[in-house]
């Protein structure tokens, strides 16, 4: 559809004259078709010569029509397109939203089954991969730019060769879900005599398939209920961001943890992790646990509760358990008594662990509640006993031919050097990934499958849920699709649409209710996804003679724990500038993976933030910055995987270059470090944690770039005033105050927000947009922050700004961690433009750029903007962000990603959320033109839409039927800052632990303290309020 | 004019006549100037031009050539404001309120005070300008008919206030500063042999023709403008003030702005006026008209100032501490104690303790002590500043946003750039129009009234050298 | 003397540059204010001739008005609705048609050099006939009205609300070559805006919302 024939005007005008920022200033209009930056330093000195320049006429612009428009289209219209999230086993629902043929924004499905509505960052991202220019536009042969049909010819040449010689053929894939690229592998492969199709994850599963092969028969992966989940126990399964479907689980753990006023429940989530997880963050009650010492709590969990089942457990072989007995004993209890309503996860490699976990959960009667292995998880299939059997045969030499897709596999295995040699050996190397990556670089061919958002595949995350991707845009460059690919070795010339269409004639649809095909498929690709019968495998009943409590090693001095990042879950998206700027979840740094160590351990080291440390396990080592993190277990050194990805130096000069800038990824380097080589190979599986881990100080450094500087709600000791020692930003409670009074925790405010100097400025007619956030389900996944930066043009800013404080995000994500090292929490708070009434920025814009709208909104006009900053500098959330530079445009490529409703701004303005404003435009005139009323949910923000957990609520908060205007008399609500009278548009729903009173750690500052006893018994909480009513006096003082 | 009792002290020392007055104070622009004038005005050229390499550089590249951040919006542009307008106050305090007070021994200073108080506000006006992140679109702050409908600017907002109060200040400056040079523009004027520079020189002196007419007109337009001019000495700073006054950060929210702000000024521009004035003494050898007495009561006046802020200084303190409100009580802590408190200190230490020193008049009568002194409190004045935009910027009310905050080398060389203007064109005042203003000086001199005097007592009338060049001044000897 | 001097030089000066202020003002122009630009099209198409004489409407060829933001340049297939058979003015058809009857033959198509340029972008030499793998160019029409990048205009919105075409494009239905008729300047904009929220449109109460972030976001 983008052919020069018929390129829609708006297309047509995003090529030609360059994005809207351009345009964005009246004098520079008119001469930036002669070069813009000569103009704008000539303008800098003399403002004659603009009004010169600006009095002359501009060149003419074309507009370019369709000569024949294409069925169903019209320019500059949005259409969106049902399509699914395949790139992920997890297999989200995505609505894709195009404009003009360019694909520009990924929203999550909301009928969908598992993500219901929710999407990750990764998923949000998508667009910025597919208009990557990095990406390879033709075929490859021997690192040379090859033609299709020689690379064919070639390939299948070397294969008949194989076939005859009955040699192995090897196909190495990540997770496939779906069936029809399931089914075009095996056919490929069954031309063969050896052939067969092994899956690498870059975090492998493999251990829970096999554990449950020895206890249930079957080698299956559940599929996890958590909806069903009262009591969530979880031994290091980032469950919430990282974990085999974080999305879908968001959403179900979602439902059992918004606490009602007439029946205050929540579910009781306890983990156990040596890493700071953004799922332990969110736990009630977290317990510092090296991974390695999982078997023997779990062994002495199973004790207990198998004691309960009435059949006793020797444990006297077993080593101590290194959490104390009383905390043990009371989970034991809550497991037990919620039977059949509990569910206990665990990320441990180790199978025989993941007996115990299987046997757990029987002895829990979970099975069949809040697991499912008859209709089983088909998100995570790698098997490690398979990759190391093909390590080992290729090392041999035993491989005739090797084809690679959807995974870097050099990259991501240990051994680096040996496996690209063993790989060298093998005749017939192919890889089929999208760039030039570190196996394809080593590969006889390269074939470039399609992105994503470009090829018609299928998926089926879960037994019994199949879904569809169709493409959105021709191929941007001479590619093709995976499934053709393998089709044409088969022998088999037809297209990707023919072969998904007659591979679902034929298997889908038998397993559906519906008998004519084509209304079948025509309804399929409408919904992007359809309800089938399950093809599992038979599951047999509990084989209890499979546990065995074996005593676990004794742990050694250091325990690592390699992990991949919310950002970042696979090396596949280094490429995605978005993503490497995504500050992390927990500990807020870009553009860098790290070595986590507690501060403990770092003070042992003498290592502080950026003292680049080096790890050496198993004969290779790393050499990384460290990064000190509270709550992290002391012998635990936690590193990311998927950095130090081949090609990411393209980045170095990503940010603005001036006198003192530094390069974003310094000479010679790449973003990060790859940690794979890391990763052992003992015992049959591909382990992520290890003991026999050295690390140690070197005298170099590299400075981490975080958005955040300071991390906790209390203040610094030593200059912190008598009483205002803490900042409670984020109110949080336990639910057992909550119980008492759901406005427990409430940051009592001895002021009336009801004074009103000016009533008659904000008559508060008409449309009132609002947003509240819910704190106590909002995760910190960032999914908003990402889908912000898509749908409004947020620039990339480079690692050196990020440093200087200069990131662009209009959403930024606050984290906080208070309390003691060993059980801390860990708050998240969504901090963008509160929109206030009372708006501080407003008053002092001296040329009126920003104001307020008779909507309730605070707009900010960056053609109006002169960039004093004064707005920004009286903005008590420091929500404003300011353009230092002119950002980088240049790729006009990437270019096709900015949304067209957007301006692009240019330097010196300031900019700020909008609350979407476009989109509430969009949706008012919409209305207007079906001649209906606006509706609560038409129009929804970009944050708020793909919000896995549902967190964000926005609507016309006049609108007595909107859920924005019931939320307002939620008893959790509160406002950020609220003494001051700012009258925010946003809000926020206080936190609720799901805690004791006796549970230690409410952060340990007198003050909060305070709050807690007075939530707990009014009677008691009458002599704290004097103290309350001081420190709340001394806050809102000023403003009574 | 006003009786001046012959017990008084002469304000003018070493017997000079009305000739030698003309003469002392108009040599400087006779002659070629002296090396060490040459040496001043290069290295005062040379910062000047480093300034404008930094801020073409920042023009063309971005404000992010500045070392500021999302949560550091303003750093050395505003406070290098704020200081240079400080400056500017003690020109017109002393050439108008000292006026109106009728002190005579303002004629010695009044008038390099009023040049400096409208160099400064050039360098101050600057700053606004080259802040911004379009500063080609500057013109947007003035209320002109435009082709926007309904869109003007906002009046609201204290910036907009600036811009009336700082170009206010600088035309009435201008204005008051040259109305003052008329009756000695005049004076060159007739010292002068025929040529182009008596052409200049007598249209910059309007006509003047020293007739009682002329003089009763020219001291009550003066009069006048001193009148005017005075209340800008409050306004202008106090305004100032409300930039941070009137906004909500805490550390900037306070009352108590205006009054320390104008007492800050009057005090860093006492300190300018003082150096500068030290400076010129020496170099253009104006001991006589400059005298120790002159010194010592401008450092009287310093000190009493100096003492204001201290107290402004310790009420701040009390009143974030009794006001009981925890944002304002924290920013205080941390200016004293966190992370940036080396310039909290710097700033109590130059500016309240240094100065006590002035207790003592053996101090105040060693010019070299006053000299240094005097450095002191302009480096003082401008950390105080600093620590109010920038120590109160840099921790607000999120933690989350608390951000560090390093100057850049653009920003650096801007505030040096700052001082190369100014001193450039103080160096270049100095050569083109007389320093001290001679009328007034001769009347304050009273010399016909010391005549008479003697005659009463009737002894021959003194012999007073009426050689137009006076020993003591060599006329080749420029500033 | 001296004065006299000065006074005539000033006077002199004075006079001059008013002179010269009074001779700028009348070509004087706002930065980008494009009023009255009226360029020449590939094609001489006559809005006169469509829209005037045979009186079309607006949204005949400018359908996607009712639907989208941009009021859309058609795309050459709907030129194609009549041109598939009107390829030439009436009287030289006529006159081929009655030449065709005298001498007994089917008439032959005759094909206006204007039109030429038309089918060129189809890739047609008889309009009659269409051809299968035709290269289709777009026409390379020169845009009139332009607004600057940071101004949101929804046509469909105004469109919608009852805003006449004219309103804001001047009378196109008289007009050979197309120009800007109005300044389209952000004052005009507002003025407007206000005005139909007092007296609404053609009788019909609308609110025009004159907020900024309706047309800058």
């Amino acid at each position: 559809m983008i052919n020069e024939a018929n390129k829609p005007e708006s297309l047509h005008h995003a090529n030609e004259s360059g994005p809207p920022m351009d345009n964005a200033i009246i004098p520079e209009k008119d001469l930036f078709q002669l070069n813009r930056r000569r103009f704008l330093e000539a303008a800098g000195f003399t403002f004659s010569a603009v009004a010169l320049s600006g009095c002359t006429r501009p060149d003419p612009e074309l507009a370019l029509p369709f000569a024949e428009l294409p069925e169903g289209i019209r320019p500059g219209q949005k259409l969106t397109y049902a399509s699914s999230c395949v790139d992920f086993p997890s297999g989200c629902g995505l609505l894709v939203s195009v404009r003009d043929g360019r694909p520009l924004k990924m929203e999550g499905m909301p009928e969908h089954p598992l993500s219901k509505g929710g999407l990750n960052a990764v998923a949000q991202a998508l667009p910025l991969g597919l208009y990557d220019s990095h990406r390879l536009k033709n075929p490859l042969r021997l690192g040379k730019k090859s033609e299709w049909k020689d690379v064919d010819e070639a390939i299948l040449k070397t294969l008949s060769s194989v076939k005859d010689s009955g040699d192995a053929v090897r196909v190495v894939t990540p997770t496939v879900t779906g069936p029809t690229l399931k089914e075009a592998i095996d056919t490929f492969l069954k031309q063969f005599k050896d052939g067969s199709h092994i899956t690498l994850d870059t975090v492998s599963h493999s251990a829970i398939l096999d554990a449950h092969e020895k206890t249930h028969g079957a080698r299956v992966l559940p599929h996890y209920l958590l909806s069903g989940a009262k009591v969530i126990v979880s031994f290091g399964a980032d469950f919430l961001g990282t974990w085999i479907s974080p999305v879908e689980f968001t959403a179900d753990w979602r439902t059992n943890r918004v606490p009602i006023e007439d029946d205050p429940q929540m579910s009781y989530h306890a983990h156990f992790e040596g890493r700071v997880s953004l799922t332990g963050g969110k736990a009630d009650r977290r317990y510092r646990l090296a991974p390695d010492e999982f078997g023997t709590v779990l062994n002495h969990l199973y004790a207990m509760l198998s004691e309960k089942a009435g059949k006793k457990v020797e444990t006297a072989k077993l080593r101590k358990s290194p959490i104390a007995e009383a905390d043990l004993t009371s989970l034991a209890e809550r497991l037990w008594d919620a039977r059949g309503e509990s569910i206990l996860l665990c990320d441990s490699q180790d199978v025989a662990v993941q007996v115990v976990v299987n046997a757990i959960n029987h002895l829990l009667d979970n099975y069949g509640k809040t697991l499912d292995i008859t209709k089983p998880s088909l998100q995570a299939q790698g098997n490690d006993r398979e990759v190391l059997k093909l390590i080992d045969e290729l090392k041999a030499g035993k491989i005739a031919a090797l084809f690679v897709a959807g995974t870097d596999l050099t990259h991501n295995l240990p051994e680096h050097g040996k496996l690209a040699e063993a790989i060298s050996k093998v005749r017939l190397v192919v890889s089929l990934n999208e760039r030039n990556d570190d196996f394809s670089s080593i590969a006889h061919f390269v074939c470039p499958d399609h992105h994503l958002l470009e090829s018609w595949l299928d998926a089926e995350p879960v037994s019994g849920l199949v879904s569809l991707s169709q493409p959105l845009l021709q191929p941007l460059g001479n590619t093709r699709s995976i499934l053709e690919s393998f089709a044409l070795w088969s022998g088999n010339k037809s297209s990707a649409y023919e072969i998904l269409r007659t591979s679902w004639e034929k298997n889908i649809l038998p397993r559906s209710k519906s008998k004519s095909f084509r209304k079948f498929w025509d309804q399929s690709v409408h919904d992007g996804f359809i309800e089938a019968s399950s093809v599992a495998p038979k599951v047999s009943e509990f084989k209890t003679e499979a546990v065995a409590l074996s005593p676990q090693a004794k742990p050694d001095e250091y325990c690592l724990s390699l992990y991949t990042k919310v950002g970042l879950t696979d090396s596949r998206h280094a490429h995605n500038p978005w993503l490497q700027e995504l500050p992390d979840p927990i500990t807020k740094v870009t553009w860098d993976n790290y070595v986590s160590l507690s501060p403990t351990t770092a003070e042992k080291l003498g290592v502080s933030d950026g003292d680049v440390v080096s790890v050496e396990a198993g004969g290779s080592n790393v050499e990384l910055p460290a990064l000190v993190q509270r709550g992290q277990h002391d012998r635990v050194i936690s590193i990311a995987l998927a950095y130090g990805v081949k090609g990411t130096d393209r980045f170095a000069k990503i940010g603005p270059q001036w006198l003192e800038s530094r390069l974003t990824v310094a000479e010679g380097e790449l973003v990060g470090k790859n940690a794979a080589p890391l990763i052992s190979t003992a015992n049959g599986s591909l382990s992520l944690t290890r003991d026999d881990v050295a690390i140690a100080k070197t005298d170099k450094r590299h400075e981490l770039a975080k958005t955040q500087e300071y991390h906790s709600m209390e203040l610094p000791k030593n200059i912190a005033p008598y009483g205002g020692e803490y900042r409670d930003v984020v109110e949080s409670t336990t639910l057992a105050a909550y119980k008492d009074d759901p406005e427990a925790g409430m940051h009592e405010k001895h002021f009336d927000t009801s004074v009103q100097l000016w009533p008659d400025d904000h008559p508060k007619k008409g449309h009132q947009w609002g947003m509240s956030i819910d704190l106590n389900v909002c995760t910190g996944c960032s999914a908003c922050v990402v889908a912000c930066q898509s749908e409004n043009n947020v620039p990339v800013v480079g690692k050196d700004e990020v440093y200087r404080q200069r990131e662009m995000h209009w959403m930024r994500i606050d984290r906080y961690i208070d309390g003691e090292d060993d059980d801390i929490q860990v708050s998240h708070q969504p901090m963008m433009c509160q929109h206030c009434d009372n708006a501080p920025c407003e008053t002092v814009c001296p040329v009126l750029a920003t104001t307020h709208s008779s909507e309730g909104l605070n707009e900010q006009v960056y053609n109006r903007c002169v960039g004093t900053r004064y707005c920004a500098n009286n903005c008590p959330y420091k929500v404003r962000r300011f353009n230092w530079f002119n950002y980088s445009h240049e790729d006009s490529l990437v270019n096709l990603a900015l949304n067209p409703d957007v301006t692009v701004r240019a330097r010196g303005v300031m900019e700020k959320c909008s609350m979407c404003v476009q989109r509430i435009e969009e949706g008012k005139i919409d209305a207007k033109r079906r001649g209906v009323e606006l509706t609560d949910g038409d129009i929804q923000t970009a944050c708020q839409q793909s919000c896995p957990a549902k967190a964000i609520t926005f609507g016309d908060m006049n609108d007595s039927k909107s859920e924005i205007h019931t939320t307002l008399d939620n008893p959790r609500k509160y406002g950020v800052l609220e003494e001051f009278n700012f009258r925010q548009g946003v809000s926020y729903l206080r936190v609720v632990r799901n805690r004791e009173e006796g549970d230690s750690g409410e952060g340990g500052h007198s003050n909060h303290d305070a709050h807690k006893h007075s939530e707990v018994t009014p009677s008691n909480s009458n002599n704290i309020v004097n103290l309350d009513e001081k420190r709340t006096s001394e806050t809102g003082g000023k403003h009574v | 004019m006003s009786e001046t009792s012959p017990l008084r002290p002469a304000l003018v020392t070493g017997d000079k006549s009305l000739g030698d007055i003309t003469n002392d104070i108009s040599a400087p622009m006779a002659g070629t100037p002296s090396p060490l004038w040459w040496a001043a005005f290069l290295i005062a050229f040379s910062a000047l031009v480093l300034g404008v390499v930094a801020v073409t550089y920042q023009i063309a590249t971005g404000i992010g050539t500045w070392g500021l951040n999302k949560t550091v919006g303003w750093a050395f542009d505003i406070t290098n404001f704020v200081f240079w307008v400080g400056i500017g106050h003690a020109g017109t305090l002393i050439s108008a309120v000292l006026f109106l007070f009728r002190q005579k021994w303002r004629t010695a200073v009044n008038r390099s005070a009023e040049a400096m108080t409208l160099f400064a506000v050039m360098c101050a006006g600057l700053f606004p300008l080259i802040h911004m992140g379009r500063p080609w679109l500057a013109f947007w702050m003035l209320p002109y008919p435009n082709e926007r409908g309904s869109l003007w600017v906002n009046f609201k907002s204290p910036l907009l206030w600036d811009v009336f109060a700082i170009s206010t200040y600088l035309s009435v400056s201008a204005v008051f500063w040259y109305i003052g040079l008329i009756p000695d523009f005049a004076t060159i004027r007739d010292k002068t042999k025929p040529g182009l520079r008596k052409t200049i020189f007598s249209i910059l002196a309007f006509g003047w023709d020293g007739s009682a007419r002329t003089w009763l007109r020219y001291e009550t337009v003066y009069l006048l403008l001193a009148g005017l001019a005075t209340p800008l000495v409050f306004s202008v700073h106090s305004i100032v003030s409300m930039d941070f006054a009137t906004a909500v950060l805490p550390g900037w929210h306070t009352t108590i702005f205006p009054p320390y702000f104008v007492a800050g000024a009057i005090f860093s521009g006492l300190a300018m006026v003082l150096t500068l004035m030290l400076i010129a003494r020496k170099t253009m050898r104006l001991e006589d008209y400059i005298t120790v007495k002159h010194v010592e009561r401008m450092c009287l006046l310093m000190l009493s100032m100096g003492c204001i802020v201290g107290l402004a200084y310790g009420t701040e303190f009390f009143i974030a501490a009794y006001g009981g409100n925890a944002y304002e009580q924290f920013v205080f802590m941390n200016r004293a104690l966190g992370p940036m408190n080396w310039a909290y200190w710097t700033m109590v230490t130059c500016n309240v303790l240094i100065p006590q020193v002035l207790w003592f008049k053996s101090v105040r009568t060693s010019l070299p002590l006053v000299f240094v002194i005097t450095i002191f409190v302009n480096i003082g004045m401008w950390f105080e500043r600093f620590v109010i935009i920038v120590t109160s910027l840099h921790r607000d009310f999120l933690p989350s946003s608390w951000a560090h905050y390093i100057p850049s080398l653009v920003e650096i060389a801007t505030l040096i750039g700052s001082f190369g203007l100014f001193f450039t064109l103080f160096l270049l005042f100095c050569r083109i129009a007389p320093a001290i203003a001679i009328a007034e000086v001769k009347d304050a001199a009273n010399v016909k009234k010391r005549e008479i005097l003697l005659e009463a007592r009737n002894e021959p009338p003194q012999i007073i050298d009426t050689d137009p060049i006076p020993a003591n001044v060599d006329p080749s000897m420029g500033c | 003397m001296n004065r006299s001097i000065v006074t005539v030089i000033l006077l002199i000066g004075l006079f001059y540059s008013l002179i010269v202020v009074a001779a700028g003002v009348s070509t004087w122009r706002y930065p980008d204010e494009q009023q009255g630009y009226s360029p020449e099209q590939p094609i001489a198409y006559s809005h006169r001739l469509h829209a005037g004489e045979l009186g079309m409407d607006c949204k005949f060829c400018h359908f996607n008005s009712l639907e989208s933001r941009h009021a859309g340049i058609p795309s050459t297939d709907v030129c194609m609705k009549c041109h598939k058979f009107v390829t030439s003015s009436y009287e030289v058809l006529k006159e081929e048609l009655d030449l065709a009857d005298k001498e007994k033959r089917k008439p032959k198509t005759i094909i206006s050099d204007k039109l030429k340029k038309l089918y060129a972008s189809l890739d047609l030499v008889d309009p009659k006939t269409p051809n299968p793998d035709a290269k289709l160019k777009s026409i390379e029409w020169i845009r009139v009205h332009n607004l600057p990048d940071f101004v949101c205009f929804d046509h469909s919105a105004h469109v919608t609300a009852g805003v006449a075409c004219q309103k804001c494009h001047g009378p196109v239905e008289s007009m050979e070559q197309v120009r800007q008729f109005e300044s389209l300047s952000m004052g005009w904009c507002v003025k407007c805006h206000q005005e139909s929220t007092e007296n609404g449109i053609n009788g019909k109460a609308v609110h025009a919302v004159r907020d900024c972030a309706v047309c800058h976001h």
